[in-house]
């Protein structure tokens, strides 16, 4: 029988164990090739006006992904490459040189390797169908979805995994020259860290990560107040959290874990054996890792926060912005498409709205600094030409209030509001704020509007003082479609000669594509960093298992049934996967908390729904982790 | 003269916490001598071994196998050394679990493309006298602890190295199996004089070498030769050192 025969039979009879390495082999695989296929659909990309947006994000998109697969299958191998460690060794004893043993290692990843992109290619056409029937979900485009198969997607997946089959190759070498034989003969047994005790300067160094993780969250809760060093401040909070979470997993939780311990005085439980005290000799040397997973966790969720708190918000912040369905610029363009839509016999209302500016004081008015006397412009338009809004002599509306605006300026209901210039001055009772515009933004400029009932507003008419240096306009041209505004309608106005307008929908459109395309490139590459931090924390668990097997032979010899192991296992599964989401989790919420007004208006469905979601998939691997420990416990005897 | 160390000093750990194992050790084996370290835990004896035997490097000194100097052999040339001239016995069996008995056995053979006969004749020859021939087709997982030391020894011996380490190779076995094993390995040892270091804490088995190196906190102790004496003399006398080591005395 010939050396490679030997080898070829060794590698077959293997297949079980590496069933992990290709586990991640084709994940990762399946994770790049539909995000390529989809990103180079072209039904797709015709009929979507942000197109452009769209292969900008994808690009983004997949160069994260590439560097998540790299690391990930990177270090699947590492942990491959130890478990295989005494057959290595053997080969090297029965006088195999080095590049022996690599070539063994090539012909063997290459046969994995294959196959893993050939399954991987498979089952990733079939979930690129799925994955984008959603993104256009998201857009809200209406669109089916073919069968599209890309050639060039499958030779840029192939280049991708063949540069990486040559990095894990090197790595292998690495690994080869490096680690001594003799060390290899021994390494299985040498796994656990040295234990160096709980000095004092690991509980200074708790207490310090505690500390650096709180102030962390108290800069993030009091952003505004540094608007001038916003920058600084953002770099601030990111370094506290990231350090004192890696601290923390160093030093803080072995601490706590530890005082537990203590105050059990000897009695430790099987609980305490197989959770405590192997977390606790664990928890230090895996504590890169662990914080890496929660931050990794902290920032996917928080991005996809943001981004579906900006996809929520799409329409609302339409509203807040866009008043009318169309706005148009000069009075004879909305005369020209008045007459367009006469033609069309479709049914609307144009619009001419007058307005006039005045500065504001008062009560009513709080502004973000606690400034009790100040003054904003505001302008007024009368109450006739704004919809659902009522309003009495002596009263005030404020339109166009935004959440964004309103971090900055808060005002107080039924208190008064003063409107004056230099000749006159009117006080009226503030009754209602609302967030819709009632002036397009290019009339109103990011001033908030008051609207005043047509008795006040004439009186402050005949009143204003208008400045001619200002070129401010004081007519807004507008027209509202009875009924549902549609793209055909857009469409039919749309023509390339015509005046230029504002629409509505097109905003409304483009807007909602954008930040679909967003929410799902964000999503997916969140996806991704989710299950690749799940499998590395499974794989971790795999591989205790296998270190403690011994314990569990021991445990069981002595009386313990595999329920009472079990028990005590899903324990320290439940710590060393719950600890790193505790942790995200908390990051997530301060840091959503901090930044949410940007994107959108509403802040807790959405960071929840992302919150639940995350957290059920994460703890799937924690689930398959205690199954996989019930199987070991079983067999252990 | 296969086997010359001299002045060996190995130590483990850092700079500040440094643990001297080997405290320059000076040691020469002839061609055909059945050799066997013995000491207390902790003494070096394994590390010696691995150190002899080119599996570990030494910190300083040198190992000369048959006047070529292994210390300062390249990667390449010392795989090929390896595969040529020495075989190993170590006390947990190195089996591959996913090849049988016999592929086992036959492996250090695979790697160097002997021809099928010739192997088939080697096989047959070495498995015989370790009594594993039935077991063939067996795989690792189905047979005993002795067995699978028997197999491993096996491997160590179907190239005919010049030289045969083996790291406590009765440690898992009980005492009938431990004496069959090393009787055979003395078998082989006479029939194609391979030499064979020895490391072992059991003084039943070092009794069936022809000479004993103590060794103690890194040095060598003393050194007890056979001669023409019977085995159960020569176990005596092993056994009155290791108390004189040890500060223990035995009662017979």
């Amino acid at each position: 029988m010939s050396f490679n025969t030997v080898i070829l039979k060794n590698f077959f009879k293997n297949l079980k164990n590496y069933a992990l390495y290709m586990f991640a082999l084709v994940f990762s695989v399946v994770l790049y090739f539909s995000f390529v296929l989809m990103s180079q659909d072209d039904s797709a990309v015709e009929e979507i006006q942000s197109s452009q947006l769209m292969s900008t994000g994808f690009t983004v998109g997949s160069v994260l992904l590439v560097v998540i697969i790299l690391a990930f299958v990177m270090f699947a191998n590492s942990l491959f490459l130890k478990r295989r460690n005494r057959e290595l060794a053997l080969f090297q004893l029965i006088g195999l040189t080095h590049g022996e043993i690599l070539r063994i290692l090539v012909l063997e990843n290459a046969v994995i390797y294959f196959s893993s992109l050939v399954f991987g290619i498979a089952f990733g056409f079939l979930t690129s169908r799925t994955l984008l029937m959603i993104l256009l979900r998201l857009m809200q485009v209406e669109l089916s979805v073919g069968l599209n198969f890309s050639v060039q997607a499958v030779i840029q997946t192939a280049i991708l995994f063949v540069g990486i089959f040559t990095l894990l190759m090197i790595q292998n070498f690495i690994f080869l020259k490096r680690t001594r034989l003799i060390s290899m003969l021994t390494l299985d047994q040498s796994s656990e860290a040295d234990y160096s005790g709980m000095g004092i300067g690991t509980m200074i160094l708790g207490l310090l990560g505690l500390i650096m993780i709180s102030s962390g969250y108290w800069l993030s809760m009091n952003i505004i107040e540094f608007g001038s060093v916003l920058l600084l401040v953002l770099f601030g909070i990111l370094f506290l959290t990231i350090v004192g979470t890696y601290l923390t997993f160093k030093a803080s939780v072995a601490f706590v874990l530890n005082m537990i311990r203590k105050s059990k005085q000897g009695c430790v439980s099987v609980n305490d054996v197989l959770s405590l005290t192997s977390i606790m000799f664990k928890m230090k040397s895996n504590a890169f890792l662990l914080s890496l997973v929660s931050i990794i966790s902290a920032i996917s969720m928080g991005l996809i926060s943001f981004s579906y708190i900006s996809h929520y918000s799409v329409e609302s912040l339409i509203e807040s912005t866009v008043s009318h369905d169309y706005t148009f610029y000069e009075e004879e363009d909305m005369q020209f498409y008045s007459h367009l839509l006469d033609d069309s016999e479709i049914e609307h209302r144009p619009l001419v709205i007058p307005t006039i500016s005045y500065v504001a004081r008062g009560d009513g008015i709080i502004s973000g600094n606690g400034d009790d006397d100040s003054e904003i412009s505001l302008n007024i338009v009368s109450e006739e030409f704004v919809d659902d809004t009522e309003v009495d002599e002596g009263e005030l509306v404020i339109h166009g209030l935004s959440t964004v605006v309103g971090v900055y300026m808060d005002f107080d209901l039924n208190r008064s509001i003063t409107l004056y210039n230099d000749d006159y001055e009117v006080t009226l009772e503030l009754v209602e704020t609302n967030e819709d515009a009632a002036l397009p933004s290019f009339v109103a400029r990011g001033r908030l509007q008051a609207v005043v009932s047509s008795e006040v507003y004439s009186r402050l008419e005949e009143n204003a003082i208008h400045d001619k240096e200002q070129a401010e306009p004081h007519e807004a041209f507008v027209i509202d479609i009875v009924g549902e505004d549609s793209q055909e309608i857009f469409q039919l106005m749309n023509g390339e000669n015509n005046p230029l307008f504002e629409s509505r929908i097109e905003q409304y459109t483009n807007q909602i594509q954008g930040a679909g395309i967003l929410m799902f490139v964000i999503g997916f590459v969140g996806l991704a960093f989710l299950m690749t931090t799940g499998c590395i924390l499974y794989f971790k668990q795999i591989g205790e298992s296998e270190d403690e097997k011994d314990t569990y032979k021991v445990l069981r010899k002595l009386g313990f049934s595999v329920n009472e192991i079990v028990k005590g296992l899903t324990l320290k599964v439940a710590i060393t996967f719950g600890i790193p989401l505790i942790i995200g989790l908390l990051h997530t919420y301060f840091a959503v908390n901090a930044g949410w007004f940007i994107f959108g208006n509403e802040m807790w469905i959405p960071m929840l729904t992302v919150m639940g979601a995350y957290i059920v998939l994460y703890s799937t691997f924690g689930l398959v982790s205690i199954l996989y420990y019930k199987k070991t416990v079983r067999d252990s005897l | 003269m296969i086997i010359q160390a001299k002045d060996i000093k190995k130590s483990y750990g850092n700079k500040r916490n440094r643990t001297e194992v080997l405290k320059g050790i000076d040691l020469t084996i002839e061609a055909g001598e059945f050799v066997t370290i013995m000491g207390a835990s902790g003494s070096g004896k394994t590390t010696l071994l691995n150190v002899l035997s080119s599996i570990d490097n030494v910190t300083s000194g040198h190992v000369y196998i048959e006047d070529q100097d292994i210390t300062q052999l390249k990667e390449k040339k010392l795989a090929d050394f390896r595969k040529k001239d020495l075989g190993f016995v170590f006390q947990e069996y190195n089996l591959l679990n996913t090849l049988t008995v016999k592929e086992n056995i036959l492996l250090p053979l695979s790697i160097r493309e002997t021809k099928k006969a010739e192997a088939e004749k080697q096989f047959k020859l070495v498995s015989e006298e370790l009594d594993i021939y039935n077991l063939k087709k067996k795989y690792p997982s189905e047979i005993s602890g002795g067995q699978k030391q028997r197999t491993s020894a096996a491997r160590a011996f179907i190239h005919q190295p010049k030289i045969i380490f083996a790291d406590e190779p009765t440690g898992a076995l009980d005492s009938k199996a431990a004496s069959s094993l090393l009787s055979k390995m003395k078998q082989l040892n006479k029939k194609i004089n391979s030499t064979i270091l020895m490391v072992t804490h059991d003084a039943t088995a070092a009794s069936y070498s022809k000479r004993v190196v103590f060794l103690k906190d890194g040095l060598i102790y003393s050194t007890l030769i056979k001669g023409e004496r019977t085995q159960e003399s020569f176990y005596k006398e092993i056994m009155n050192t290791q108390s004189v080591i040890g500060g223990v005395s035995v009662e017979f």
